[in-house]
């Protein structure tokens, strides 16, 4: 028994250490343990132990630690053939549909989707690279491709719609569809720092400590965090996320969590992104263009990083490591003016309405776009994909819609029935939410303790859950209105609401 | 406070058994604003015309100067309140707050107190000049023409360096012009109508040197506007609204010479803004501090933020120390100042200057949110607890009528207690 598990370990390292030949940070890795196999550190006696303690000393150990943790993180998630077949054939109709709507646009417009940029164009855009509001751009005949309430409704196709007539019951549940969500008792273990009523962040923040040595919880989340910061060890990070960051180590960490420390390999990346930018223009530029000019640049608390998102939006279309990591297929099209083809977008990412808010939360973090680039694109290889595609994976759009109905149901049965009443599908005055993350609907400090949470239980349930929890908290008002337009009223602004206290409240047992 | 403390309060003004009709509040504006408006009316407040029995004035300060003036000969009586101070004007006239700075810290200064320690600072220029180390919140300024030799000789000393003229008497951003020769200062004194000669000149103007080094958001420059509510000036009793702004120009920052003149560069009052083509009427430019204080912790840390605001709440408070002692502090007055604060690239904040009738104009909904909540929040700290004007009362809110303001201090406080808690949440009105 023993030696089948040894060998298990053994084969395991052995597949491991051949995966991280092919890592990018392998050669820099070898290289630093070169360096310390020749340092006096090291001797040849006691040559094991004495560099597993040198490398210890040097943090190479957290490294090639962190290394594992990444790369584990990502196998296992390679897109296997989704087992319901009618979701993965809508998921190809409605892509098709996508790039169908791309093509007409075009022919309308008169422009191709990709096109070598002129000598001028390429000067002028380098030279406004840092102030792109002032690129001046007509925009007017642009539309977005397609905006949540139309994804929605591709959605809503999926459990087999039917509008609501008198003698039938409506039938726009999710639940027609085979797929299995959790309930509240199992996100109850899973969120289980909140639901034992375990102090938060986001709650009260001079709530008196309880360790001793520390005058309030926002000292002591402080002093924690800067010493799992300083170990610097992911899924140690990780865990200490679950109960809330302080905002001024929030950068740090969720960088550290996610492996997108920005280092010269990085830089060199990014510049490289800049380039085909400049380069290659493509009809996707415009479509950023004007969903951050429609989006962060009329938002009071956005408004002021427009130059920055451009930056990140436009460098994002360009990155191939997005379309292999969280995409499998996109279109690809010829380049006017260059003999190759491209795929269309290089990300495979369509932006739709809103898309830009993905990563306008991110600017309260950092002020430098290559490292706000690295946490958006880790955030949306991540998470982000899961909310704007169709698929049966648990973390997926439709899963987390079917768990909203499901919870609604369950714990808010008069809410239910005052929907159904006023027939009017719950999903509708959620659905924005749940797909932006939140983003653009609560204030940015609210958001990010949000964020905080998926990426600390690392999965997107909360999104649900909050929804369900606002719902809750504003029913009487919802019952005193009987029109989509008035319950939407009701649900607009989210400003007062204070995330953690309202998770936290629905995950406690009563 | 319980519902009992809060019953003795109001009998000792002994207004419990006053019937309904008598304490109907009439009011009176020389603006109708409508955030002033809806809250009038939300109060049940009656309008009343300025030659009526008003007991709320809401006044211009040309009215309330005429009111307070000798041959007016009006004498309010204990039910009526004004919203500003007589001479309001010793804070927010630019000139003369300079001069009322100066004079505080050399009071200070002579009293031999910490509080105007001096230590030389190297400038980012390069030289060193003697400062107050606590002291030091408004950029070098001098008084045109008065004080044209004393500038010169400061001039002189950093001849890199850019200066910015602003008339005295003028707001919104007029008449204001950015100088880095002394050529172009002589020839606008050429130009301008013999304004070296104080008898000839009505206006005067202050010439400070121009913060060159202003912390960019975006790349873009901004200011701070922070409400200031002040219900007495001896003993200073003074309330910061947690609701201010960051109000942003439209253009990036850039200091070359060839931007000198345009004003969307350097200038981020929302008057000037509104006119450069990029004016986005959605969010008028204005940003709240709540989120800058995230950004600022978010980007550059914790200690960094909370000195940057302690540093505020200070320099708030000293500007109106500075003042006291000359303000008329009558009984039936109060005031909300607008503080238009610039922050430099090193989270060292500036006072630019004081407004004594910031704008209630709404830009935005947002703003329009932002500015009911301020005269809602204005009239519950202002107004004894049974919302009737009273000049007897103690002038001491419990703490709910607070709504979003903070106390910044309260001298009588800290003479009862011989406590320090200047500029400190911690200053609790709780009075048995």
């Amino acid at each position: 028994m023993e030696s089948i598990k040894d060998d298990a370990i053994h084969n395991t390292a052995m597949k491991l250490a051949e995966e991280l030949k092919n890592l990018s940070i392998y050669k820099s890795i070898y290289s630093d343990v070169q360096k310390l196999v020749s340092s006096p550190n090291v001797n040849k006696e006691d040559f094991k132990q004495s560099l597993q303690q040198a490398m210890k000393e040097k943090g190479l150990d957290t490294k090639l630690r962190n290394t594992v943790f990444h790369w584990v993180r990502t196998q296992g998630k390679q897109s296997k053939l989704d087992p319901l077949t009618s979701l993965s054939k809508a998921s190809l109709q409605w892509e098709k549909r996508i790039h169908k709507s791309l093509n007409s646009m075009c022919s309308d417009l008169e422009t191709s989707l990709a096109k070598i940029r002129s000598q001028s164009e390429q000067e002028e855009l380098t030279e406004k690279w840092n102030e792109l509001s002032t690129y001046s751009l007509d925009l007017s005949k642009y539309r977005p491709v397609y905006a949540p309430k139309d994804f929605l409704d591709v959605l809503l196709t999926l459990s087999g719609y039917v509008p609501f007539t008198r003698e039938d019951e409506p039938k726009w549940e999710f639940s027609h569809l085979p797929l299995q969500v959790k309930n509240l008792e199992q996100l109850r273990k899973i969120y289980v720092e909140w639901s034992n009523g375990e102090p938060l962040l986001g709650v009260n923040p001079n709530m008196p400590s309880t360790v001793p040595g520390f005058a309030t919880l926002e000292a002591e989340r402080i002093g924690l965090g800067e010493r799992v910061s300083a170990l610097g060890y992911a899924p140690v990070i990780q865990e200490f996320l679950k109960k809330g960051s302080p905002q001024c180590l929030r950068a740090k960490l969720w960088s550290q969590v996610l492996g997108a420390e920005v280092k010269q390999q990085q830089i060199a990346y990014f510049n490289q992104l800049q380039k085909s930018v400049l380069e290659v223009d493509l009809m996707i530029d415009k479509l950023i263009f004007k969903d951050v000019q429609l989006t962060a640049s009329n938002d009071d608390q956005y408004f002021v990083f427009e130059d920055l998102l451009y930056q990140v939006m436009l460098c994002f279309s360009r990155d191939g490591e997005v379309l292999s990591r969280a995409r499998s297929s996109a279109l690809t099209v010829p380049v006017r003016g260059r003999n190759e083809r491209t795929a269309f977008p290089p990300s495979g990412v369509v932006p739709f309405h809103g898309f830009t808010m993905y990563a306008t939360p991110f600017c309260y973090l950092y002020d430098d776009p290559v490292q706000l680039y690295y946490i958006f694109r880790g955030f949306y290889i991540r998470y982000w994909h899961r909310l704007h595609y169709i698929s049966t994976h648990p973390q997926g759009i439709v899963s987390l819609c079917l768990l909203y109905e499901r919870l609604l149901e369950a714990h808010e049965p008069l809410l239910w029935i005052h929907f159904r009443n006023i027939n009017i599908n719950p999903i509708r005055v959620v659905f924005k939410w749940i797909m932006r993350a939140f983003s653009g609907h609560l204030p940015p400090d609210q958001l990010l303790l949000l964020w905080d949470a998926i990426l600390g239980y690392d999965c997107l349930e909360v999104l649900p859950l909050l929804a369900v929890a606002i719902l809750s908290f504003r029913k009487e008002n919802i019952f005193q209105v009987n029109t989509l337009q008035n319950v939407d009223a009701v649900l607009a602004d989210l400003s007062t609401i204070s995330v953690v206290p309202l998770l936290q409240l629905a995950l406690m047992k009563s | 406070m319980n519902q009992d403390t809060k019953k003795t309060a109001v009998t000792l003004y002994g207004r419990v058994n006053v019937p309904q009709e008598r304490c109907r509040v009439n009011f009176c504006t020389d603006m109708e604003k409508s955030v002033l408006m809806s809250n009038f009316e939300r109060r049940s407040w009656h309008q009343v015309s300025q030659d009526d029995e008003w007991n709320f004035y809401w006044a211009s300060t040309q009215t309330c100067r005429n009111l307070f003036s000798v041959e007016s000969g009006y004498r309010m009586n204990d039910n009526q309140m004004i919203n500003h101070f007589p001479n309001h004007y010793e804070l927010s006239r630019k000139d003369l707050l300079v001069k009322n700075i100066k004079r505080y810290r050399k009071d200070l200064e002579r009293e031999g107190s910490p509080l105007a320690e001096k230590a030389e600072v190297v400038l980012h220029g390069g030289q060193v000049v003697t400062r107050y180390v606590h002291l030091d919140f408004i950029p070098v300024t001098f008084v045109l023409p008065a004080d044209y030799n004393m500038f010169v000789e400061e001039y002189r000393k950093s001849p890199q360096s850019t200066w910015i003229m602003k008339p005295c008497g003028k707001s919104q951003g007029t008449g204001i012009f950015l100088i880095n020769k002394l050529s172009k200062l002589k020839k606008w004194s050429r130009e301008a109508k013999a304004p070296f000669h104080p008898q000839l000149s009505k206006e005067s103007y202050v010439i400070s040197r121009y913060i060159d080094n202003p912390l960019l958001i975006g790349g873009k420059k901004f200011d701070l506007r922070l409400y200031v509510l002040v219900t007495s000036f001896r003993p200073l009793k003074a309330y910061l609204f947690q609701l201010g702004f960051c109000r942003f120009c439209t253009v990036k920052y850039d200091t070359s010479v060839t931007e000198l003149d345009n004003m969307y560069v350097h200038l981020t009052n929302v008057s000037v803004q509104k006119h450069g083509g990029d004016y986005n009427s959605i969010h008028g430019g204005k940003m709240s501090v709540q989120n800058l204080r995230l950004f600022l912790e978010g980007t550059r840390g914790r200690a960094v933020t909370e000195t940057l605001f302690a540093s505020i709440q200070w320099l708030i408070v000293h500007s109106l120390k500075a003042v006291s002692s000359v303000m008329a502090n009558d009984r039936h007055c109060y005031e909300c100042y607008g503080y238009d604060i610039i922050i430099d690239n090193q989270l060292k904040p500036w006072l630019v200057e004081v407004n004594a009738s910031p704008s209630l104009t709404s830009t935005t909904v947002n703003d329009r949110i932002m500015k009911y909540k301020l005269i809602d929040n204005m009239l519950s700290v202002v107004l004894p607890p049974d919302g009737i004007p009273d000049v007897r009362w103690n002038k001491v809110p419990n703490s709910e009528s607070l709504g979003n303001f903070d106390l910044l201090i309260d001298e009588e406080f800290i003479d009862k207690d011989d406590g320090t808690n200047i500029g400190g949440r911690s200053v609790k009105h709780s009075k048995k």
